[in-house]
């Protein structure tokens, strides 16, 4: 089975995200699957992300389980929402969290804004 | 409730509502406790002495984040005759602390049973409103001389911890002292009420009281606050009275949301709107941009972090677009309602651009409008590519969370606030006039920040191109000629919604009418449709829904009046503003100087006093923002280059006024002004306002 936190962390590495532009600092992600942890650590530089397992302090710590984490890569999981409800917790400079939220997917199959298409399909 | 008033006190956005006693007995509807995160973690906190509930003799609002309650035991007669006193002393940070004092007057020794009963229902904010049922676990237990209440529902968990200074008999249902207090002496307790806010995973210790930023501190913070802002120097004694009001209550309204790093923006209204909201936060950024500049720095900065980034069609969410609201509660933590945030707002991401423009030409501050330069192009493309839902070339709105979205995401976003003449209420997407005058706007400063500070000259004429284009059509598109102003909106069909509404006024403020067409427009304004003799309502007099009581379709909101000043000065109807700026100030002065969110539509020779609205929410942001915003557009405060050009309208009764280290890009300057405009002629001032003209006495 593929590895979706695998999947969109690869897909972070090494690009340039200007939706991160405004972020600076180091976010530690901890995921919990089977009595082991999976580490992460995001080195955020102002669009540049690197993504490495090492394992050292960090400016935030996000801590969930692998499952949700999946879901939240694949956006079947809001982050945010995830958040409220004690799903995922963080520790430390929360606004690395806001900043990260950003580059999760939506949920799939949404219907969007459709420009133009809902004519006629108002109440009265 | 019994009809007693209720005292409110706040920090960031923990508050308590309770009576005049210092007691709270909330039910699910009833808005008494204590809350934070919009959560509320007391529903009962009730003070007894000998069995018996207490009688206020007063309660003193030491300031928004401290009250003070003096009582008697007994049953509320006429006659009080008591030999003891009771005085609570309460002040709020992460819960609240409460000073607990029993004083004997008498000569005799007092053996007394003094009993609080504490209770919570962890009701999110949205079940206050709407009377919901709760699915998590309630726990209550005693622990170590504390009282410790809880609510468990999957990983989300909160709890309030209760204890005391003095030892007290600790039960589920509360805490009991035995005292004895002796002649002339008196017996004192701490008790601190925690909020806990707690992960999965986490341990709960003991949680400790504490005030957000200590007590000295934050008087400290508020004095500071106080001195920083400019210092009016005025003749009429009420504006002046209405700006210290406005100046503390922005104060107390100031919100750290949790998720933004501790800096504070403005929050949209107590008790339920304790949140950051787009629209709100903008707006009211906007009246304080000349008094308090930082807050629309936090704004601008907390609004862009959390723009949208994905299409969600539960909460609304587009790339680019500015959030509604943000709330931290169990049902949004569960997705049963949408507000993690919610973006269904169509002003908010124009007005976003209005506001980072009109920031730098106050303050300078192009390090920020760099920094945001992504949100704002985000923001600007987003009018075109996510909000023009008809394809007509029009920003549009039309809920697609059709359970829990927000159907009107215009400021007027009560249902049947979008209705034709005749009354009959428009199908959606709706394309309000006033988002249209936001998108020109946007267009056209964002061209300004284009070329002046990202230097990208390409889209600056892309921006102004679109933005003569947006003007052109709309002139053209929502002008009804045989009734000289603009419709309310265009429907789905394309057809003009023809009622006669305040939003007109907006138009005047971005910018987007025809010179030509403009006299017409503050014709109206100023007409006796429209105007009260206090503000703009809403909706016409004559209007199929028009009704002076009705919330959106009839009432004035001295929020919207403050807008349609600075409009009518932005098109040279000076005595206009004035006269607009002289009717809510007066109004003010009705409310010792807090403006409702607003008040009735009734003629202001009719009622001689401004209705408040039945369940009008105060203190406001934007009611809090408009004396500020009026005092601006009196004074004729605009910036030119480096400088502040101040060329001041100001009604003949308010005499001399100054306002003194107005913050900007120049440093600080001062403005003064004398009443030349005679509103008076055309509608009756208030005594008060007459009287106060005169030779200037200077306050300081």
């Amino acid at each position: 089975m593929a590895d979706r936190t695998a999947e969109f962390f690869d897909r972070l590495a090494g690009r340039h995200e200007p939706l991160l532009g405004n972020a600076k600092g180091t976010v530690r992600i901890e995921l919990e699957s089977g009595g082991k942890t999976e580490r992460w650590l995001l080195a955020l530089d102002n669009g540049d992300v690197t993504v490495s397992h090492r394992n050292t302090a960090a400016d935030c710590t996000l801590r969930t389980d692998k499952a949700s984490f999946d879901k939240i890569a694949t956006g079947k999981m809001n982050a945010t929402a995830a958040v409220l409800r004690g799903n995922v917790t963080v520790e430390g400079d929360w606004e690395l969290m806001v900043l990260l939220q950003r580059v999760f997917p939506g949920p799939p199959g949404q219907r969007g804004p459709g420009r133009g298409s809902w004519n006629g399909q108002g109440e009265t | 409730m019994s009809g007693e008033a209720l005292v409110k006190i706040l920090d960031g956005n923990t508050f308590v509502v309770s009576d005049s006693r210092g007691d709270i007995e909330a039910s699910l509807t009833d808005p008494t406790g204590l809350f934070a995160f919009d959560t509320r973690f007391l529903s009962k906190w009730v003070l007894t002495v000998n069995g018996e509930r207490l009688n206020s003799l007063s309660t003193d609002d030491l300031n928004y984040f401290e009250s003070r309650f003096f009582l008697v035991p007994g049953t509320g007669t006429v006659y009080v005759d008591s030999k003891l006193s009771v005085i609570r002393r309460r002040a709020v940070g992460n819960g609240f602390h409460e000073e607990l004092t029993i004083l004997n007057h008498d000569e005799k020794p007092a053996d007394l049973t003094v009993r609080i009963e504490a209770d919570s229902d962890f009701a999110d904010l949205f079940e206050v409103k709407d009377a919901l049922k709760k699915k998590g676990r309630y726990s209550t237990r005693v622990d170590d001389g504390r009282l410790v209440l809880g609510y468990v529902r999957g990983t989300f968990n909160r709890a309030t911890d209760i204890s005391s200074t003095a030892p007290a008999k600790v039960d589920e249902g509360g805490l009991t002292f035995a005292v004895r207090i002796e002649p002339h002496g008196q017996w004192t307790t701490d008790l601190d009420v925690v909020t806990a806010v707690l992960g999965s995973g986490e341990t709960h210790e003991r949680p400790k009281f504490a005030h957000a930023h200590g007590r000295l501190n934050m008087e400290a913070n508020l004095e500071r606050w106080l001195r920083d802002a400019p210092t009016l120097e005025c003749d009429w004694e009420s504006l002046h009275t209405t700006y210290q009001r406005s100046l503390v209550d922005l104060a107390a309204l100031r919100f750290s949301p949790p998720i933004a790093g501790g800096r504070s923006l403005p929050a949209a209204g107590l008790p339920w709107f304790m949140t950051m909201f787009g629209r709100d936060s903008i707006f009211t950024s906007l009246q304080a941009l000349p008094f308090t500049p930082s807050l629309a720095a936090t704004t601008l900065h907390a609004l862009g972090e959390w723009q949208g980034t994905r299409v969600d069609d539960f909460r609304d969410e587009d790339p680019g677009r500015i959030l509604h609201e943000m709330r931290y509660g169990e049902l949004p933590a569960f997705e049963e309602r949408p507000h993690s945030p919610y973006y269904g707002s169509a002003d908010a991401t124009p007005l976003y651009v209005v506001l980072l423009d009109e920031y730098e030409r106050w303050t300078g501050d192009r390090k920020l409008v760099r920094e945001l330069e992504y949100e704002a192009r985000a923001a600007l493309k987003w009018i075109d590519e996510y909000a023009d839902l008809m394809g007509n070339g029009y920003i549009s709105y039309q809920r697609r969370n059709e359970e829990t979205g927000l159907e009107n995401q215009c400021w007027k976003d009560s249902w049947d606030s979008i209705s034709y003449r005749d009354g009959r209420l428009a199908g959606f997407p709706r394309a309000t006039c006033e988002l249209q005058g936001y998108a020109y706007d946007a267009k056209t400063r964002g061209a300004r920040l284009a070329r002046e500070v990202w230097k990208d000259e390409q889209l600056a004429v892309d921006l102004e191109r679109q933005a003569a284009e947006l003007k052109r059509r709309f002139n053209r598109d929502f002008w009804i000629a045989e009734d000289e102003y603009f419709a309310l909106a265009l429907d789905a069909d394309g057809k003009q919604v023809d009622s006669l509404t305040s939003n007109i006024g907006h138009l005047l403020w971005s910018g987007i009418v025809d010179k030509s067409k403009a006299k017409a427009v503050a014709r109206h304004l100023l007409g006796p449709r429209l105007f009260s003799g206090w503000g703009v309502r809403t909706l016409a007099e004559g209007e199929g829904r028009y009704n002076p009581i009705g919330y959106h379709v009839g009432t004035v909101w001295p929020f919207d009046t403050s807008f349609i000043a600075w409009g009518l000065r932005r098109y040279g109807f000076d005595e206009e503003a004035a006269q607009l700026a002289a009717g809510i100030l007066a109004a003010a002065d009705f409310f010792d100087g807090r403006l409702p969110e607003a008040f009735g539509g009734y003629e202001r020779s009719l009622t001689r006093y401004p209705v408040q609205y039945p369940t009008a929410c105060s203190p406001q942001a934007w009611s809090t923002g408009a004396p500020l915003l009026l005092l601006r557009t009196m004074l004729g405060l605009e910036p030119a280059g480096e400088h502040l050009v101040v060329d001041p309208a100001l009604p003949v009764g308010i005499g001399h006024v100054a306002l003194l280290d107005i913050p900007g890009r120049w440093g600080r300057v001062d403005a003064f002004g004398r009443g030349r405009v005679d509103v008076a002629k055309k509608q009756q001032l208030r005594p008060q306002l007459e009287a106060a003209a005169g030779p200037g006495r200077p306050r300081r």
